[in-house]
């Protein structure tokens, strides 16, 4: 791997890691200006398929979250008006990030793969781990990087809990 | 001293009439918690009831199949070279494995991976590896098949079945009453229902029973639990969307019922900020509602939420919304699997399938605002079941007591009750008392 790709990697992992700090600590306007505002956030549903039948997730059939900036605030502000029962009080959460692979696009973007494992822990006991990965389109432009577009893959059939955090 | 038990805690020593009392408005904690009720439940109400399997539209192709649960039981569902839907117990006879591990394909048949006994696609045991020296060719095979589900019925597209041979026709026990409202969801569609993408599936830690009541017409808990929709404005006012609620025979229940006219007038409103291909889209369902149901089903033209009895709920609100099930799998007394399937006018133009797909999304799916907060007080309701003292008070479902029966809408069948009323809950609790208390023969 050449010099510059690694400068690369450890600079989307530092990216990566700041925005998993922010989450982990409810910066959620921080979070929101991470995103590019016409941002295609999508969390397709995993299925359980024979091995030769495989199927992959398919645009335009529902998903756990589809999502553009406008909702994604919309969200934000749900958690801010102090009746969204689901996080209040919120989850303690803690996120793990790895397995960073890089893959420079033709401007000024680059895709970025990672993995995550999510800790949350609700109330008194209530405590669940989300493990999954993930593919954002990244921009990055002099005045800051942004996430053009994200797809998240949990590699859950049955979800442990309804979602209530990000990823 | 007075005791601070309102009534004993021995559930075993209480008969349900003791705990169960609907005509007071009265439900004991116990039944949320208990073991030997929940067994009870699993044997008196979901081998008597109709339970709902899948859609036509998943089963297009003979050999088609999909996987879902009764109750506990899991089952497969089969389109055979026939033609034939069958659904039958996915268990080996053998030994019990499951013969089958996805959630949906395509096969001629299923073969079990402890020993390889082989079943066709409608259940018939047609392979058994050295059956002529293992079994000394004495295998009767013919009794031997995957356990079939005796009764499977279908109203427009949607399968139900039931493990009592002796139930009433589905379309009986859904009610005229009941399809009256439901059927706008199922002729409104310019091209038909059709499943809109893969079951979404995750888990509550608590009773399944709180989760079909609350569909069943617990309209009041839309302000409070769900006020953070009406703050960030992705709710009208609540009083504009609806008026009553209704129930029926065989403990199903609805809400979130409109004033004829009402549902569309708020489409229409939707339709102008949506643009031209909604505003036409809105008009050809009218239209098309106009030709095929009563004249008064058209003017009601969208409809709410309901239970039908007893763990399939559904929602489907004006034209821009999926026709969204609930599937409440009980896994013991205190947990449940969420099953949610969404479906959609397989007519309707691309940008209003768009915009319903990822409104459900946001509002009443795993990740969506709704969802997650209906989670968090049922978990906890059901945690409230198991303090000792706690299960000396009873809850309460007394609203509209006394008062049931006041409400009428010309032409509106059901029992109609006022938008708020827990009439609906005191309906499905007395249905499934008398399920309860209605000893079967073993299956």
């Amino acid at each position: 791997m050449t010099a510059h790709l690694t400068d690369l990697r450890r600079d989307v992992e530092d990216f990566l890691y700041r925005e998993a700090k922010m989450l982990d600590e409810q910066r959620y306007d921080e979070w929101l200006a991470l995103f590019t505002a016409d941002v295609r956030y999508w969390m397709p549903i995993t299925e359980t398929r024979e091995v030769r039948q495989p199927r992959d997730h398919v645009p335009g059939e529902w998903a756990l979250m589809e999502e553009d900036s406008r909702f994604l605030a919309k969200r934000m502000e749900r958690l801010a008006g102090g009746l969204a029962h689901s996080e209040q009080p919120r989850s303690r959460t803690r996120r793990f990030i790895s397995n960073v692979l890089v893959t420079p696009g033709p401007d000024d973007d680059l895709v970025a793969e990672s993995n995550f494992i999510v800790f949350q822990s609700r109330r008194a006991n209530s405590e669940q781990f989300f493990v999954g990965s993930r593919r954002d389109r990244i921009l990055t432009s002099a005045e800051g990087w942004k996430i053009a577009e994200r797809t998240v893959l949990l590699d859950h059939r049955v979800l442990p809990r309804a979602i209530s955090i990000f990823f | 001293m007075t005791s601070i038990s309102e009534r004993p805690v021995d559930a075993a020593a209480a008969g349900l009439h003791d705990l169960v009392k609907p005509d007071e408005g009265v439900v004991s904690r116990t039944v949320f918690i208990d073991e030997a009720i929940y067994r009870t439940e699993l044997d008196r109400i979901f081998t008597k009831t109709w339970l709902f399997i899948g859609h036509e539209s998943q089963l297009r192709a003979p050999g088609d199949y999909l996987t879902n649960f009764m109750g506990e039981d899991p089952v497969i569902a089969t389109r055979g070279a026939d033609g034939g839907i069958r659904v039958m117990l996915n268990s080996c006879a053998h030994r019990g494995m499951a013969v089958c591990t996805t959630d949906a394909g395509t096969s001629k048949f299923f073969r079990c991976p402890y020993h390889g006994w082989t079943y066709s696609n409608n259940g018939d045991l047609i392979g058994v590896p050295r059956a002529d020296t293992v079994y000394n060719g004495e295998l009767d095979k013919s009794r031997l098949g995957l356990k079939a589900v005796p009764r499977v019925e279908i109203y427009k597209g949607f399968i139900f079945a039931n493990w009592d041979e002796d139930a009433i026709p589905l379309v009986d026990y859904l009610g005229a009453d009941q399809l009256w409202y439901l059927d706008l969801a199922f002729e409104a569609p310019l091209g038909g229902l059709e499943v809109i993408g893969p079951t979404m599936k995750f888990r509550i830690k608590a009773n399944w029973k709180l989760a079909a009541e609350n569909f069943a017409g617990d309209d009041y808990h839309v302000l409070y639990t769900h006020g953070s929709a009406f703050q960030i404005g992705f709710l009208p006012d609540y009083d504009l969307l609806a008026d009553y609620i209704a129930n029926f025979d065989h403990g199903h229940g609805m809400g979130d019922i409109s004033k004829p006219g009402r549902a569309y007038q708020n489409d229409v409103g939707m339709a102008q900020f949506l643009g031209p291909e909604a505003i036409e889209y809105v008009a050809a369902v009218r239209e098309r509602l106009q030709a095929r149901v009563s004249p008064l089903q058209a003017e009601m033209h969208g409809l709410g939420e309901g239970n039908i009895f007893p763990n399939l709920s559904w929602i489907k609100f004006g034209v821009f919304h999926v026709f969204g099930l609930f599937q409440w799998h009980p896994k013991g007394p205190g947990e449940m699997e969420v099953w949610q399937t969404a479906f959609f006018d397989s007519g309707a133009p691309q940008s209003i399938k768009d915009f319903a797909r990822t409104q459900m999304s946001q509002e009443n799916a795993a990740a969506g605002i709704f969802g997650q907060d209906d989670g968090e007080n049922f978990e906890q309701i059901t945690e409230s079941a198991r303090g000792f003292v706690s299960q000396t008070r009873d809850f309460n479902y007394a609203m509209g007591l006394g008062h049931e029966g006041e409400i009428q809408e010309e032409g509106y069948p059901g029992r109609l009750g006022p938008h708020f009323s827990e009439q609906n809950h005191r309906n499905f609790y007395r249905y499934w008392l008398e399920l309860m208390t209605t000893p079967g023969e073993q299956k």
